[in-house]
């Protein structure tokens, strides 16, 4: 076979060797993601997303969407605009949540012993995939980054709820209210993390009473408005490809 | 040429596998809290522990165990460390090995950060039950804000028993009793499973048909517009709307069944009460203190004056958690931590009873390996190159006063 004759003899061996090359571009892209979007957001998000006892109405929701939705934004530029694939934002998220999930259990519960019910993970998917079927729906940056960012941000305190929830039950503990998040962080020891560390509860949203995990929802998808048009151009330059001269 | 690199190839991997294999024999545990890389003017002049008890050495999974005793914050607090005005009454153990029961300055517990005096003394206990079987290095320990761990006295304790054993249940407010080991572990696995179905079944849709190869060449070519169906549209609206019915029926289930929720606590306790200390009786000048450097001992010129109605012995120099003992007038039996005890480590020039109204000039000498094991000695190549630590003498009746001393330290190196 000469180096201009095709690799494939027919229309089937064609058609089977592209679909190896999706599992295989697939596989590879889930991990690649994974291994870089785990690092920024262990780097910018980290204790936030680490502890219950730092997952209040306020830092915790504000910060993660921020931070969480740099790298759908960028993915999704990537798969749209050279595939036409409205999945980069949820197949990102799903790298991320399964890379989290392996550092908490082998690292904090396997090494450390941490309960896996004070260090598990956040989860992003039901504002990706808003975030992509916006964009599906749309065909639009714009649209995207102000409808869809900001349902990545609006969605992100409901969809943890359920399991942050119970986890908020008040406990009077030798004569001082917590919750019992509050409790395992105060129970289960953190040599290098006093209290203080924790960035919980602070701000000035003090007008709204108590129901100020709704404004910092709000807040948070303003901000990731305009961090998804950053990452997504950061996406649309990393997946452009370029030409030079030769001499 | 091809022999010598297979030979060198084959060694290499014997090499791998030997040092594989030695690796696995040979995995010793890291031990203690590395107190001793801690800059040893920082361990002398900020937070002094003394009258430490560690209630067990061995203690069961699920029992209890406390750490308990006093600790001075340093009036001459160095500069360089931040002023301990937010700080955390920690404990120093390898991670969750025992869950903290509860921790108490002055009696007041203290799950948060508190506010500290310089020159005062206070009370503090900690409350431990264990959790996970191993010989454990259990130190006290405070953190500053912006000054970092200052790590107390540590002591090997053993927790005997099965983990799987601990239990840790709680009563809440709303009167369930949980185990807040495992509380709501099987909610968290099943709805981060139900929404990683979620999105598997979302992209399992487009990844059903070709994805790659051929979109890319559509897209090369201009056909961008080709590789959404109308059907594809209607079935990503209708993902997007099943999520939203999901978040919204999710979050309205969960707010009918924990009515009650309460958001984390947190803040700075104030108002941290300490020991009132009997007034002093004994003052203390010091004139001079040299480290000698080849001898591995403090020597130290101090005046001293009783104004106290009862003669009064010097009977042991602490200093960074390091204990030098007078054998003659004091000897310990607590059960303090060997390696930080040097029983007959303190030398007095003349340390017979220091009469009421008298003042004597007294050569003291604080001598123990410990002053390298323990890396005091690089005080000489600290910034601030001053000594502190705590005298206690003893009066007739047994009585122990605590005196703290604060000076320049001159390094002799012959």
């Amino acid at each position: 076979m000469s180096a201009s004759q095709s690799a494939v003899r027919s229309r089937a061996e064609a058609v089977k060797v592209s679909r190896t090359f999706d599992w295989l571009i697939m596989f590879t892209l889930f991990f690649v993601i994974l291994g870089g979007y785990h690092v920024h957001f262990m780097l910018v998000a980290g204790d936030w997303d680490f502890w219950s006892d730092w997952k209040d109405r306020r830092l915790w929701v504000t910060v993660l969407p921020i931070m969480g939705i740099t790298f759908p934004a960028a993915v999704q530029a990537v798969l749209w605009w050279r595939y036409r694939i409205p999945f980069g934002a949820t197949i990102s998220v799903m790298g991320l949540l399964f890379g989290e999930w392996v550092n908490r259990y082998f690292n904090f519960w396997g090494w450390t012993y941490f309960p896996i019910n004070f260090v598990f993970p956040s989860q992003l998917i039901p504002g990706a995939i808003v975030l992509d079927v916006v964009l599906l729906v749309s065909g639009s940056m714009q649209l995207t980054a102000v409808i869809g960012g900001l349902g990545f941000g609006l969605l992100f305190y409901p969809g943890n709820w359920p399991v942050m929830a119970p986890l908020h039950l008040p406990v009077e503990y030798n004569g001082m209210m917590m919750t019992l998040a509050d409790l395992s962080g105060y129970h289960y020891v953190r040599t290098g993390m006093p209290e203080y560390i924790r960035m919980v509860e602070k701000g000035t949203l003090r007008t709204f009473g108590k129901d100020v995990a709704p404004v910092s929802a709000f807040f948070s998808g303003f901000v990731s408005i305009i961090v998804y048009f950053l990452w997504h151009f950061f996406g649309r330059w990393f997946g452009s490809t370029a030409f030079t001269k030769g001499s | 040429m091809k022999l010598i690199k297979d030979g060198i190839a084959k060694l290499s991997f014997v090499a791998l596998l030997v040092t594989v294999t030695a690796a696995m024999f040979y995995a010793p545990t890291a031990s203690a809290h590395g107190e001793k890389s801690q800059a040893a003017f920082m361990r002398m002049r900020t937070i002094h522990w003394y009258d430490l008890n560690w209630s067990k050495d061995i203690v069961p999974v699920n029992d209890t165990m406390t750490v308990t005793g006093k600790f001075h914050v340093f009036a001459g607090w160095p500069e360089t460390v931040a002023k301990p005005e937010i700080s955390f009454l920690n404990i120093g153990i390898p991670g969750p090995v025992f869950i903290r029961a509860g921790s108490w300055i002055g009696g007041q517990l203290v799950p948060r950060s508190v506010t500290l005096e310089l020159g005062e003394t206070y009370e503090f206990k900690v409350l431990l039950k264990a959790r996970r079987p191993g010989d454990w290095h259990v130190h006290s320990m405070m953190n500053v804000k912006d000054g970092g761990p200052i790590i107390g006295p540590g002591k090997w304790v053993t927790i005997t028993g099965s983990m799987s054993q601990f239990t840790n249940p709680i009563t809440t407010l709303t009167g369930q009793t949980i185990d807040l080991e495992n509380w709501n572990l099987g909610n968290i696995y099943f709805w981060h499973a139900f929404w990683y179905a979620f999105g598997i079944a979302y992209i399992a849709y487009w990844a059903r048909k070709p994805v790659f190869v051929p979109r890319l060449i559509a897209c090369e070519a201009g056909k961008h517009d080709t590789l959404i169906s109308a059907m594809d549209k209607k079935v990503g609206i209708g993902f997007m709307v099943a999520t939203l019915a999901i978040v919204a029926v999710t979050m309205e289930s969960t707010n009918a069944q924990y009515p009650i929720t309460t958001p984390l606590q947190a803040g700075l306790l104030r108002g941290m009460k300490p020991i009132e200390m009997p007034a002093r009786t004994v003052a203390v000048k010091v004139d001079s203190a040299t480290y000698r450097v080849p001898g591995r001992a403090m020597q130290m010129t101090l005046t001293v004056t009783n104004n106290g109605d009862s003669s009064v012995r010097l009977g042991e120099f602490m200093t960074a958690s390091v204990r030098f003992l007078d054998p003659a007038v004091h000897e310990d039996d607590t059960g303090y931590p060997d390696d930080l005890l040097a029983e007959e480590g303190l030398t007095v020039s003349d340390n017979s009873p220091l009469a009421p109204g008298q003042t004597r000039t007294m050569e003291v000498t604080a001598s123990d390996a410990a002053w390298e094991v323990y890396r005091l000695a690089d005080l000489i190549y600290d910034p601030d190159s001053r000594f502190a630590g705590l005298l206690f003498f003893t009066d007739e009746a047994g009585n122990r006063q605590m005196v703290t001393i604060d000076a320049p330290l001159i390094p002799s190196f012959i």
